[in-house]
């Protein structure tokens, strides 16, 4: 037995439902992180994700108070 | 378009909030100030109960974290989320509430925490029935930020409420669960948690309280006021998504750095520290996307003073981000635990980050809902610069204070014997600790010169009639 398959053992039969619980949540989230990941940096998708960038843009932009700019 | 705006959009209790949010900026601070004073010259507590540092302490945190804090989101999320959706605020009289159940709960927190009435829970101090008010504030603001996203106009929900909408989610859930607690008077009361569980479930709440109130609430106002400032879409929005799924998914794990070395177990802090080092990838990738929207047009930093702030305020973020995690490894750990390095490390996030933002985001706002410009641009480039020396004076005095402390408490000698003892630590620490006192007005002189320019605005606003001509536009149309 490694000293590396030591550190990773785990006895099973000690688990309780809480242990399993939060298991199995962390792994299913973590894989759905993977999703978002995917989808999101997949270049199929780019055009569509940024053209969402310019929503705060697009609402009225001739309002007074427009910059605060020194001279 | 004023007209447009004041009618289409509820920008009166926008106003409230903005307002607020920089008196209760100069309130918190004065306080930090007096405190940090208190520490380098104890004779300030004029053996006073009322105004010990113990008292004081959490009065500070309180007001500068929920008070400017809380103000600071409510007003740009109530802001941003109608311009964003198109839409007004579901309910005028639910947002209302909000400001007057908020602001009753500061007012409650200034009486109680001098007074001694507290829990003892870091960060979450109030008693029992100020919880309670603090959820149903909470939940108000969150179920009318809700309601409006769901009336929205737009297809599409633009990221900055996705941060938003995940503060608000996260910290009701932590809030409550944190505050559990069994109450044995009006004003006492014992959590439902003991030992090591309750200091685990302290720190869940304390990292998460900066992870989600601190930050992903911050970055909502970052991605949407940066843009906005700097007439410029956000630099990728696709790095924004994968920003806010590693942000939310990981910054529940990191608690358990904050109790290495203690009764917690080895595994938890060693997790705490893996995950708060991956953290530092979606973090940069936030304060990168923020800075390269200026990406072709750096040169209106020269001139833009408000995009100073947001700017410089991530050049903080992505530092703090960054130091956060190195502390969280229990080698450095063992050396910055305890010692004033955590509160610089707290200040540069919380001065650097939270308040250069938040008060880049406000000078915006407040243009846009009175209808006017700053009554001074001047005033606020020596805010800026003021928050700039006054934040770095203040950090590096703690940098070389805590490595100080942390160094002399942990010197042997050849014989095993401790080379210092605590007092004599304590002394050394005199100089850094009136350095920051002095970095703290420095900050504070800033702060005070935005609440005088800001009340000037409002009067400027007034005796130009601007907000009113708006409203009766509005009525008119």
């Amino acid at each position: 037995m490694s000293s590396l398959a030591e550190y990773f053992s785990t006895d099973w039969g000690a688990m309780t439902t809480n242990d399993w619980v939060g298991t199995i949540l962390t792994v299913v989230v973590f894989l759905l992180l993977v999703i978002v990941y995917v989808y999101a940096l997949r270049p199929k998708n780019r055009e569509k994700l940024e053209s969402h960038k310019h929503i705060p843009l697009e609402d009225e932009s001739t309002e007074s108070g427009e910059k605060n700019v020194g001279s | 378009m004023d007209a447009t705006a004041e009618q289409k959009y509820n920008l009166g209790v926008v106003r409230w909030f903005a307002v607020m949010s920089i008196v209760y900026l100069v309130v918190g601070a004065s306080v930090g100030v007096y405190i940090a004073s208190e520490l380098a010259w104890p004779v300030l507590n004029f053996d006073t109960s009322y105004i010990t540092f113990g008292r004081l302490r959490p009065l500070h945190t309180n007001a500068v974290i929920f008070a400017f804090g809380g103000c600071t989101l409510m007003a740009t999320a109530f802001y941003s989320v109608q311009r964003t959706c198109g839409v007004r605020l579901w309910s005028d009289k639910l947002a209302w509430f909000t400001f007057w159940g908020w602001n009753l709960i500061i007012v409650s927190a200034v009486i109680t925490l001098p007074l001694g009435l507290t829990q003892g829970k870091e960060y979450a101090e109030l008693e029992w029935p100020i919880d309670i008010a603090i959820a149903i504030v909470w939940v108000s603001y969150t179920f009318n930020f809700v309601m409006t996203i769901a009336t929205r106009k737009s297809s599409h929900i633009y990221v900055s409420n996705w941060f938003f909408l995940s503060m608000m989610i996260m910290i009701t859930y932590l809030h409550v669960v944190n505050s559990l607690a069994i109450p044995v008077g009006m004003f006492s009361s014992y959590s439902i948690f003991s030992g090591v569980q309750d200091a685990m479930i302290q720190w869940w709440w304390g990292h998460n309280a900066v992870g989600f109130y601190l930050t992903a609430g911050f970055l909502g106002i970052m991605y949407y006021f940066v843009p906005k400032q700097a007439n410029r879409p956000v630099f990728s929005y696709r790095l924004s998504v994968v920003h806010f799924w590693a942000l939310s998914f990981g910054y529940v794990w990191l608690g358990a750095h904050h109790l290495q070395y203690t009764a917690l177990p080895d595994w938890t802090g060693s997790l705490g520290a893996a995950i708060s080092l991956a953290m530092i990838i979606p973090s940069w990738g936030g304060a990168i996307n923020g800075m390269m929207t200026l990406s072709g047009a750096w040169d209106k930093l020269r001139t833009d003073y408000v995009l100073r702030f947001l700017i410089m305020s991530l050049a903080f973020y992505a530092m703090s981000t960054f130091e956060g995690p190195v502390m969280s490894i229990k080698t450095v750990n063992a050396l910055s635990h305890y010692t004033d390095w955590t509160v610089g490390h707290v200040h540069s996030g919380a001065l650097g980050w939270v308040a250069m933002v938040g008060c880049g985001a406000l000078y915006h706002l407040i243009t846009k809902c009175f209808h006017t410009e700053m009554y001074s641009t001047r005033l606020i480039n020596i805010h800026f610069w003021c928050f700039t020396i006054g934040t770095v004076v203040y950090i590096v005095a703690m940098w070389v204070s805590g490595i100080m402390q942390g160094l002399m408490w942990r010197a042997y000698d050849e014989y095993g014997t401790l080379v210092y003892t605590f007092a004599e630590s304590v002394e050394a620490m005199h100089p850094y600790y009136a350095m920051r006192a002095i970095g703290g007005a420095i900050f504070l002189t800033g702060a005070a010169i935005m609440l005088f320019n800001v009340l000037m605005t409002v009067r400027k606003a007034t005796s130009e009639g601007s907000v009113q001509q708006a409203q009766a536009a509005a009525a008119g149309a």
